[in-house]
């Protein structure tokens, strides 16, 4: 019965949006008109609020934040738009602009955008994410990037230089089968293997930073059968192979990879911005952090985080660029450097930032180069945790089979994934 | 909504001395037909608001390309055609029915043994009703979790637990191949809804009349062929129910596999509902998604008439 009335919920949601979209027009929105609306996935809770009530304080515009769960919102905001219900302001993660942009729902903010003092210092992945066929539609708002965390009391222990993080892939995996080497219960590396975002996040650096790509610039070719895609994914298998990482990594979706490096019995592990700030209230682990390497050197990072939108059916929209403008100045960026989350203005990240604790330099930095893979389908093709990206891996790193016939199908894979969403 | 439902008890017996009999048969007769409306209306609005209404949608949803933003398009049957020739599709029926075929019976036989363990009324076969049963009321996802939770390698304490009995390697990944990985889901399923089918065959048997055993007793029948002749053929109206429950829970089996396996290893645990999910709110296409719905419940149906039929027919032989 509980799962007979969980397919009826779904038939409802569905229907709800549906029955929405027939009465066109109606679903108007309530509120006086100096309020906004604005959705935000529910672990910025106290981040939201702090800047909200900043905002409200200071303005005759008035912000109401709504959380929504992190693993529904595309979906939520998705069906929401569709019936006319959506919030004013959406506080997207930046992978996923491209796909609102393109299905209309985002206002074009061109002119305001390229009329700000500070337009040419905004972090540039995010902007390239919100550009959708030349045109504007959002404002980057904080930024995640990632980036190896290293223990250093077990590379002590395993006879390694703590303040000599890898450089190299051969480096990274020398080091994880040394600390993996040093003791009964000790792990060289651990990531979330059945995790396709995870792994869009945290493995993709590695390829960026030896000169690959796992799509084009715009988003219309899948490169997934590239030479560094291969490289990257047989460093994984090598070090699998080799013991370094604890079995769950297999099948651990999320959650439990970051748990096991927090227990401090576990070497690397490429991480974003907000797994620090875990870290340094735990306490428990002594961590450095460094760029994620190139194959023979070099770095890159994925640049993640969120943007504002605009949606195209607010009601109030001059309120809620107003609050746009005002999250991208100097005040709300630094409310967010003082909650030890990266801002988006790389004009100020040398003043405001980085002078809070010398690692985040590392965090600036990748800012700087970061990258961040455009697709309209990026759900599909990268965040389902049963399609190509996170098949690839699986095949790839743990299975038995050559790489390249891997990589061969998820590439046929994807591409037709893309082909479909650009015919 | 109360109110109105609770008013016209009261004056039935009222007109009792006034009219003549046929007249009064008439009054009370349509009156109770009046309350009995009245008294299904709430639970017919709900289901015809909750129920039919989003039915029909869905079912209007499935002919049409309908995305989640942006235009739908009228495709006819396109939705079904593909869903049909969809190889992701069917692969996540066949896994369907598999996990059905495997846990009906299994379910089946665990809640009748507990059913015959239990009978009886006494303090202690209370108790272990009490015990079998307090999983029900867990919910799914939190039950799928917690067990996730317990066989997680390294960290879980039922795998340090089979370490020391022996019995596994705690370091291994039950969730990395896919039988290890079924038989945690059907144990966790097990755990969780058997209960329900024990209390279920528990008052099935209660109904049972004790002369109709005894009368076996009296003419030699053994303990199997009392329960082979007697028991099970009585138990009918209830096992029609326990199996219908059984096949649509399995059928329709969801948070234990998006949770406990997210569908792996290698996608081999993705069931027909998880695949419509995805084919909705991952792929957002919610017009091919509906489709996939209404097959699933035209199947649904067609399983639970053909299982209704059977035990029905049997019963009248």
């Amino acid at each position: 019965m509980r799962r007979a009335w969980r397919t009826a919920a779904l038939v409802a949601v569905v229907g709800l949006a549906t029955s929405a979209c027939a009465t066109l027009g109606l679903g108007g929105r309530g509120g006086d008109e100096n309020t906004v609306t604005l959705w935000v996935r529910d672990y910025q809770k106290s981040i939201m609020g702090t800047l909200a009530a900043e905002f409200n304080a200071t303005h005759e515009t008035q912000v109401e934040v709504t959380l929504v769960p992190a693993t529904s919102f595309v979906q939520k905001l998705g069906t929401a738009v569709a019936a006319y219900q959506g919030p004013d302001i959406a506080s997207l993660d930046l992978v996923f602009a491209p796909y609102f942009a393109s299905q209309g729902v985002l206002a074009d903010v061109t002119d305001e955008v390229e009329a700000l003092p500070y337009a040419d210092d905004l972090s540039p992945a995010h902007v390239s994410q919100v550009t959708y066929e030349d045109r504007i539609y959002g404002v980057p708002f904080t930024g995640d990037v990632s980036v190896m965390f290293y223990n250093k009391t077990l590379f002590a222990e395993a006879g390694l230089d703590p303040e000599a993080p890898p450089t190299t892939w051969a480096e990274v995996q020398a080091a994880a089968e040394a600390v993996a080497g040093s003791g009964e219960d000790r792990s060289g590396f651990v990531f979330s293997g059945a995790c396709g975002g995870c792994n869009i996040f945290s493995l993709t650096p590695l390829v960026w930073a030896s000169g690959g790509d796992v799509l084009n610039a715009d988003g219309t070719e899948a490169l997934l059968d590239s030479e560094e895609v291969g490289g990257a994914l047989g460093l994984y298998r090598d070090m699998y192979q080799a013991g370094t990482m604890p079995e769950l990594v297999r099948t651990d979706n999320g959650p439990n990879a970051a748990t096991a490096f927090q227990s401090g019995t576990v070497g690397i592990r490429f991480d974003g911005t907000s797994f620090m700030s875990t870290l340094v209230s735990d306490g428990a682990v002594d961590f450095g952090v460094a760029p994620i390497p190139g194959q023979d050197g070099g770095s890159a990072s994925f640049a993640g985080g969120d943007v504002l939108s605009v949606m195209t059916g607010a009601a109030n929209p001059e309120g809620a660029w107003e609050f746009l403008e005002w999250a991208t100045d100097r005040d709300a960026q630094q409310v967010l450097a003082d909650n030890a989350i990266l801002p988006i203005r790389m004009d100020l990240l040398d003043e405001i930032y980085v002078p809070r604790d010398p690692r985040f330099q590392v965090f600036a930095d990748a800012l700087g180069v970061g990258y961040t893979p455009y697709s309209v389908v990026e759900n599909e093709l990268f965040n389902d945790n049963n399609g190509v990206w996170a098949g690839l891996i699986q095949d790839a790193v743990f299975g038995q089979g050559d790489i390249a016939d891997a990589q061969r199908a998820a590439q046929e894979d994807a591409q037709a994934i893309l082909d479909k969403a650009t015919d | 909504m109360t109110a109105p439902v609770m008013a016209p008890p009261a004056p039935g017996g009222v007109a009792l001395p006034r009219g003549g009999r046929p007249r009064r048969r008439t009054t009370l007769s349509r009156r109770r037909t009046r309350l009995g409306v009245l008294m299904v209306l709430p639970a017919a609005v709900l289901l015809g608001l909750f129920f039919l209404w989003p039915l029909a949608q869905t079912i209007r949803m499935s002919f049409y390309d309908w995305p989640m933003l942006g235009e739908h398009t009228w495709v006819g049957l396109a939705n079904y055609t593909s869903a049909l020739g969809d190889e992701d599709f069917l692969a996540a029926v066949g896994f369907t029915l598999r996990y059905t075929l495997i846990a009906t019976p299994l379910l089946f036989v665990v809640a009748l043994v507990l059913a015959l363990l239990v009978r009886g009324g006494s303090r202690a076969a209370r108790g272990f009703q009490t015990i079998f049963f307090i999983p029900v009321v867990i919910g799914m996802a939190a039950a799928s979790y917690l067990w996730m939770y317990l066989f997680q390698p390294d960290l879980g304490p039922a795998s340090a637990l089979g370490e020391r009995a022996g019995l596994l390697d705690a370091s291994e990944n039950l969730f990395a191949t896919f039988t290890s990985a079924l038989v945690i889901v059907l144990a966790m399923v097990t755990w969780k809804v058997v209960g329900l089918q024990m209390l279920l065959l528990s008052s099935g048997l209660q109904s049972i009349p004790v002369e109709v055993n005894e009368a076996a007793r009296i003419d030699g029948a053994g303990r199997w062929q009392a329960f082979r002749h007697i028991t099970l053929p009585l138990l009918r109206p209830t096992l029609a129910l326990v199996l219908v429950f059984s096949v649509a829970g399995s059928l329709l089996a969801f948070d234990q596999f998006f949770i406990m396996t997210s569908g792996g290893p290698n996608n081999s645990t993705i069931t027909a509902v998880y695949q419509t999910y995805r084919t909705s709110f991952i792929q957002f296409e919610l017009g091919a998604g509906a489709a996939m719905s209404v097959l699933l419940m035209v199947a649904l149906a067609a399983v639970s008439a053909l299982q209704m039929l059977l035990l029905r027919n049997t019963d009248n032989a």
